[in-house]
């Protein structure tokens, strides 16, 4: 399995890709790149999700379409006419912006399957391994509910049998009552105990405080941003100094979460080595980031106001390919997923 | 003093820029550099992602900071457990609509522990559910920031008499049901109307948005989340007495202090 960053990469080049693209045959082809990605890299076990990457397509491109052939009226091909007196959805349907719609669905459907590619092809441990040191505290309120998870599954399989000894038995959403009371209860119990324990051996008793200027430069940041932002979207003429604004904000909240995770003593008990496989999905999407650098005329197309045949450029379509890394890459064996929360032995 | 300050000028700033970034389809009509200019109607929607990505992390870093101690991180810990246990059941069985069980417990938690602890369940849960279901993505930071919303209004809520406290919590529920869907389709309609022509033309005003935005509304989630809303209340009415009384009795049996010796 190839690392949590190269994945990260991946996803976003992917979401990236399929934001900016306009042009059906690109999104079709990075539909498919995800789809074989997909089945690669996601083993049969993992198939649970009720939504797979297909269902979504085969729900979100038809509604999509439908709602913008009714709500929008440009185009010229004239497919019927709904009466003018219907709010909103009264005067023209046309073929254009059906085809429009069912764009942005397609366009929908990649950046849902790329993610839940991204979700399913790794262990929850290594997603959590991603956020940021800073998060110390929420960080440790995430691994504790992840691991009582599946402890909240077991006590509620248990009260279920007692209750079912005593004749109970789940019909309606009434009788789920005499099982969430003794859950809610004996967790929070746990949590009595876990939180004795916590404060007995010391936890957060010598935590530093943060730094007033620290917190300054949080504040700061988030004016910059706010600045930033509202100045590159309603003052035409200081666009440059706007938009230095917002980079200067993001460096700042960047740099607290930097500082602030330095503070934050912390080992890894199994640290991921990065691998060649890594490398070539980095490499994989690079391509694909520079065509949306330099080239992003090429993803551009619009069906109004006459329908054409969007024109394919086979260089950026190999270059997109390079997105099939991780598939091309993957490592065969199969792997045991010891930490899903909710399997129970 | 100078802390308190801070504190407050990072939850309002945050606020503020979540609430705008939310909003922003909405007065985009009215930004001279943005109707001009095709690409920059491209980044808009991803720059708001960023954006509310960015004000949740400041928004957390601050809240962590003042809310966990040892006993909270527990508390909060298996309080997110149990939630996302029950979200876990949602998955497992279909429900109906946009049903979703995370909400009540959320609300009655902000409630009984205030808006701080209310903020941080709401992010909280939505992160774990996501991390169990496999629901990380874009949209991941949106539903994080308006369940946390939920929680922390719940937290502002009045402590009324013991009768009217049953009412009062059916009814926010009910009205965050609604207004969930309102609020996380924000951030989807964008990239459902495609970001060009036809949404955003310099004419199109506020008025205009408000119509196409009811019309996606009605067409594509008023029927789910009124679902969501009546099952928030069905719970509710369920939950909300016997969740009331363990989380009272448990905060006060959380008060324990350690003697320095």
């Amino acid at each position: 399995m190839a690392d949590a960053r190269a994945w990260l990469l991946w996803a976003l080049t992917m979401l990236l890709s399929a934001s900016f693209s306009r042009n059906p045959l690109y999104s079709f082809l990075l539909l498919l790149v995800t789809v074989w990605v997909y089945n690669t890299c996601v083993t049969a076990e993992e198939h649970r999700s009720p939504l797979t990457p297909l269902r979504f397509a085969l729900f979100t491109i038809p509604l999509a379409a439908l709602f913008n052939a009714l709500s929008t009226h440009f185009g010229r091909t004239q497919l019927f006419r709904l009466p003018d007196w219907i709010p909103l959805f009264g005067g023209a349907v046309t073929l254009e912006a059906l085809v429009f719609g069912a764009i942005n669905g397609l366009n929908l459907t990649v950046i849902f399957s790329s993610f839940t590619t991204f979700n399913r092809a790794l262990a929850v441990r290594d997603l959590i391994a991603l956020t940021p040191r800073a998060f110390h505290e929420s960080g440790v309120v995430l691994s504790i509910a992840l691991t009582f998870v599946p402890q909240t599954v077991r006590s509620l399989q248990r009260i279920r049998e007692a209750q079912a000894v005593r004749g109970h038995r789940l019909r309606g959403l009434r009788d789920w009552a005499p099982v969430f009371t003794p859950l809610l209860v004996s967790a929070l119990e746990r949590a009595l105990m876990l939180a004795e324990a916590m404060v007995a051996r010391g936890y957060a008793s010598v935590a530093a405080a943060v730094h007033t200027r620290t917190r300054a430069l949080l504040a700061l940041g988030l004016v910059m941003l706010l600045a930033g932002w509202l100045g590159a979207l309603f003052v035409p003429a200081a666009r440059a100094i706007a938009i230095a604004s917002l980079g200067m904000g993001v460096v700042a909240l960047v740099g607290v979460v930097w500082s602030m995770g330095r503070t934050v003593r912390h080992t890894v008990y199994r640290p991921r080595r990065w691998r060649a496989r890594d490398t070539w999905i980095v490499a994989g999407c690079a391509p694909t980031l520079i065509l949306l650098l330099v080239e992003r005329g090429a993803f551009y197309y619009s069906p109004y106001p006459d329908l054409a045949w969007p024109a394919f450029d086979p260089l950026v379509g190999l270059g997109l390919l390079g997105l099939l890394a991780p598939a091309l890459f993957a490592a065969p064996p199969p792997r045991e997923r010891h930490d899903d929360p909710l399997r129970t032995p | 003093m100078v802390r308190r300050l801070l504190a407050g000028m990072i939850y309002a700033l945050s606020g503020v820029l979540g609430i705008l970034a939310f909003l922003y389809p909405f007065f985009m009509p009215y930004a001279p550099a943005v109707s001009a200019n095709a690409i920059q109607r491209q980044v808009a929607p991803l720059l708001t992602a960023a954006l509310v990505g960015l004000s949740l992390l400041a928004l957390l870093l601050e809240l962590q900071e003042q809310t966990l101690s040892a006993k909270t991180v527990a508390l909060m810990g298996v309080l997110v457990a149990v939630t996302s246990v029950l979200r876990f059941i949602e998955v497992a069985i279909p429900m109906p609509g946009g049903f979703s069980p995370i909400f009540a417990p959320i609300i009655i938690a902000g409630y009984v522990f205030g808006a701080r602890f209310g903020f941080l369940m709401g992010a909280l849960t939505l992160l774990t559910s996501a991390l169990i279901t496999g629901g990380v993505g874009p949209w991941l930071p949106f539903q994080m920031f308006t369940a946390g919303w939920a929680g922390m209004t719940a937290g502002w809520l009045p402590h009324l008499h013991k009768r009217w406290e049953l009412p009062l919590l059916c009814l926010f529920g009910f009205v965050w049901g609604l207004l969930y869907g309102a609020i996380i389709n924000l951030y989807f309609w964008p990239l459902a109307q495609g970001p060009v022509e036809q949404s955003w033309t310099q004419g199109l005003g506020l008025k205009d948005t408000l119509l196409h935005y009811a019309g996606f509304y009605v067409v594509t989630s008023l029927m789910w989340d009124l679902i969501r809303a009546v099952g928030n209340v069905a719970l509710l009415l369920l939950l909300a007495t016997p969740m009331l009384k363990a989380l009272t009795r448990f905060r006060r049996r959380f008060h324990f202090e350690v003697e320095r010796g």
